[in-house]
């Protein structure tokens, strides 16, 4: 037997023998260096051990080396070096003085992070797909500005752009696009190291490094990177000891030119709870809103997608599939996939009849809506009563919650202009009819009035 | 046992030793401090298997023995007694304390398996006065890292050199050296900033010479009537002294008080960019000038007129300056480096014993 195996043999036994934490402190380090001459010698992590080991345990460990068959006459305790024990530490690199590059947190030893980040949860690159890049992503009139800032990133990290900070709704493509910004500098330089997160797992990171103590570990992962991607960051929101560490890392990066790419929901000054000198710095780069794809950049995703999988779609169908979802690409796959799944099972062809037996048509989906609840919701989420909207009142507060309640009801019921004015207590069908046209207007540069249509929608069809 | 102290020794005793015992550790018994009875003295100790604190206070012993108790709990129970004699009795694994109306008992475990305080045989020793140690750690410790991913430097070199010994400090960035006495024998010791901050503590306000004595694994110094043991960090120390320039092409003089004041004030301009401040040296104007940018806040430029040989520029982080000059005890200063990449000395200008080098930053 070798040394190795018949050490952990006599461990294995003398930890039933003793209390856990006398084993882990005294015994877990521990080897067996040699067998020679009848003379055992056993390695101990420091002087503290070793003492204990030959005062207090030198009769148990002679006991059951002798259990294990082992003909000796004397045991000898020696001291191990430090670097033979702890495999985390940098070994037998020169120490010499450094000029730091402005931050004073520099990491200078590159290969402590991908050990010391095992304690953590990720790599370097995990939460990188490399299923997304600039290739496969359909740019549309929405996403054409942050598409370009992509790509200027990806080419040059850390010059332009930086921070970039990407906002918009679910499902149109801010993950697709900003992995493939760091695919595309791994590409480029494949000794980079790109560090992609999602704020919920940054933060849960950084509590893990609280917890465990390990927030240099911490620190030197993030602080190390050459490119630095979270994605959602609206969730930080009131979480302030992360925004503080996120804070620091931010500064150590932005100041050593280090690209960071931001995302989010919404824009940096409407993220509730978000520290200001947070939000100042995400709005030190460029700030991009990212839209709904339009009519023609949904028909070509799901013409892209279907190629994909080897199938091709007669336009009308094209369209039906574009008209069914209007603002979240993902639910467009999403519909796809359910229209591909069925075809494939029933071995049919993906035709006009198919997807509108499936997925219903798009005109027949708000019929179970009345108005009365898109007035209700619209009140509820503006937080006054259905009263007030319906009531005489012109202050600011009412009027705008009342043209987007008329708004909704022409978008979603179709209703006549002179419904719509009945409906809300008005008399004159113009009244609605400037509603509507002012909230259309207003939409498209309003980004308050896009996210309380968009919540009020979400709503009513949850 | 059973035993009578004064509070006043006892509490001092506890608040050198208990801060040593930690919860942290796998080994609920090292979270205790073990007392003691050795002759006619008591011995409080405690350790967390990297250093280790005795302090021997001496009482009336009537019967001998040993016992550990919780020591943060001991600590505060005693701190919080009056002055005066306190009654130790123990019964099996119960520490009985009377003092005036107080009247407690703790609850604590037999001391047999308390770790073994650690011992010298046969090592060397030479002595050094705890007040020139004690100034000499203060003015190093800064400079050490606390990146526990390169342990040599975590630690304080006390070396000899050409006669004399020397305590070190260097985080990569910065450099503290201090020359503390002549000493005949060989020294080259390594070891952890942490001990050190712990040895600090215990010196105190103490002025005797402290005993230090070390075998090629662990270091005992003996204050008074404390003995601290500290293993050593193994390893090379880097062989920092060919770092250290011995010409400069740029030198400013001027009082101390002075660069502090200019330092801070640009310092507050510097927080954006991690401290970092340009010095800017005129020997035509005979100014040294520290310029900040911050590039929200604004930006500053303060002066102060100075004896300047040669005219250059260097980046340097604010807060190493302030740190450096916060332990440099003379009213004049000297500022010196060889270009803007070489690194920049900080002294004083009448001290011959100590040198505070700083790593200029990349701007």
């Amino acid at each position: 037997m070798d040394t190795a195996s018949l050490w952990q043999a006599v461990l294995g036994e003398i930890e039933l023998g003793v209390s856990n934490g006398n084993f882990v402190t005294w015994f877990k380090n521990t080897r067996l260096l040699k067998i020679q001459d009848g003379c055992v010698q056993i390695g101990a992590p420091n002087v503290f051990i070793k003492q204990q080991l030959e005062k207090r345990f030198n009769d148990l460990i002679a006991e059951t080396l002798t259990k294990n068959d082992v003909a000796y006459t004397t045991i000898e305790y020696k001291i191990l070096p430090t670097s033979s024990l702890n495999s985390r530490r940098v070994k037998d690199e020169p120490v010499v003085l450094q000029n730091q590059t402005a931050q004073p947190v520099k990491v200078t030893n590159r290969p402590t992070a991908p050990t010391s980040a095992n304690s953590l949860t990720h790599s370097y690159r995990q939460g990188l797909n490399e299923r997304y890049n600039f290739d496969n992503f359909i740019v549309g009139g929405g996403s054409e500005l942050a598409y370009a800032a992509c790509q200027a990133i990806a080419q040059n990290p850390g010059t332009k752009y930086n921070p970039l900070f990407l906002y918009g709704g679910v499902g149109i493509g801010k993950t697709h696009l900003i992995q493939a910004a760091g695919n595309g500098i791994i590409a480029k330089n494949p000794g980079a190291s790109v560090v992609y997160v999602s704020s919920e797992q940054f933060i849960q990171e950084f509590l893990d490094a609280i917890r465990f103590k390990k927030n240099t570990d911490f620190a030197a992962v993030y602080r190390s990177a050459d490119v630095l991607i979270i994605d959602d960051i609206q969730f930080i929101a009131g979480k302030e000891k992360t925004q503080d560490e996120l804070f620091h890392t931010f500064n150590a990066l932005h100041q050593a030119n280090k690209q960071i790419i931001i995302t989010s929901d919404r824009q940096p000054k409407d993220i509730p709870t978000l520290t200001d000198r947070l939000r100042s710095r995400f709005e030190w780069g460029m700030a991009i809103d990212m839209q709904a794809p339009d009519f023609e950049t949904r028909c070509a995703i799901i013409q892209s997608k279907a190629e994909t999988h080897n199938l091709s779609l007669t336009p009308t169908v094209v369209e039906h599939l574009a008209n069914y979802v209007q603002n979240n690409i993902r639910e467009l796959e999403g519909a796809l996939n359910q229209l591909i799944a069925f075809c494939e099972m029933r071995n049919v062809d993906p035709t006009l009849e198919v997807a509108v037996a499936l997925l219903g048509n798009t005109k027949a989906r708000p019929k179970h809506l009345s108005a009365k609840q898109i007035i209700e919701r619209t009140a509820r989420h503006f937080q006054i009563s259905v009263d007030e909207l319906l009531g005489p009142k012109r202050d600011k507060e009412i009027v705008v919650p009342r043209q987007i309640a008329m708004y909704m009801l022409r978008s979603e019921l179709h209703l006549s202009f002179p419904k719509i004015a009945r409906e809300l207590g008005r008399k004159d069908h113009t009244t609605a009819i400037h509603s509507v046209e002012k909230i259309e207007k207003e939409k498209a540069f309003d980004n308050e009035v896009r996210v309380a249509i968009a919540d009020i929608k979400e709503r009513l069809y949850a | 046992m059973k035993l009578q102290v004064t509070q006043e020794n006892l509490n001092r005793a506890l608040n050198n030793v208990a801060r040593v015992a930690s919860t942290k550790n796998a080994l609920p018994i090292l979270s205790n401090v073990l007392i003691k009875t050795i002759d006619n003295r008591v011995c409080i100790a405690a350790t967390n298997l990297n250093i280790a604190i005795t302090h021997y206070i001496g009482s009336k012993v009537s019967e001998e023995g040993s016992i550990t108790v919780p020591a943060r709990l001991m600590q505060d129970f005693v701190a919080s007694l009056p002055s005066g004699i306190i009654d130790i009795k123990v019964d099996d694994t119960k520490l009985r304390i009377k003092a005036d109306k107080y009247n407690s008992t703790i609850n604590g475990t037999v001391a047999d398996d308390y770790p073994v305080m650690p011992q010298i045989n046969n090592g060397s020793t030479w002595n050094v006065p705890a007040a020139e140690l004690k100034k000499a750690l203060q003015q190093v410790i800064l400079a050490a890292s606390n990146d526990d991913a390169r342990p040599i430097l975590t630690g304080i070199f006390f070396h000899t050199h050409e006669g004399h010994l020397y305590i070190a400090a260097t985080d990569s960035y910065r450099l503290a050296e201090k020359r503390i006495m002549p000493l005949a024998q060989e020294v080259k010791l390594l070891l952890p900033a942490s001990a050190m901050q712990d040895l600090l503590r215990i010196i105190g306000d103490a002025d005797e010479e402290i005993v230090v004595t070390h075998d090629d694994q662990q270091v005992l110094f003996t204050v008074g009537d404390v003995e601290l043991v500290t293993r050593l960090i193994d390893g090379v120390y880097p062989d920092y002294r060919k770092l250290i320039p011995t010409s400069f092409s740029t030198a400013a003089v001027l009082p101390k008080a002075e660069l502090v004041n200019i330092t801070k004030v640009s310092s507050l301009f510097a927080r954006e960019s991690a401290g970092s401040v340009t010095l800017d040296l005129d020997e035509d104007e005979k100014q040294i000038s520290i310029r900040s940018i911050a590039s929200q806040l604004g930006e500053n430029t303060a002066t102060a007129s100075a004896k300047v040989t040669g005219t250059a520029s260097i980046t340097l982080n604010s807060r190493f300056i302030l740190d450096g000059l916060g332990v440099i005890n003379d009213s004049e200063v000297s500022v010196a480096f060889n270009g803007k990449l070489e690194p920049c000395v900080i002294k004083g200008v009448e001290d011959k014993d100590y040198i505070h080098l700083i790593m200029p930053l990349k701007s």
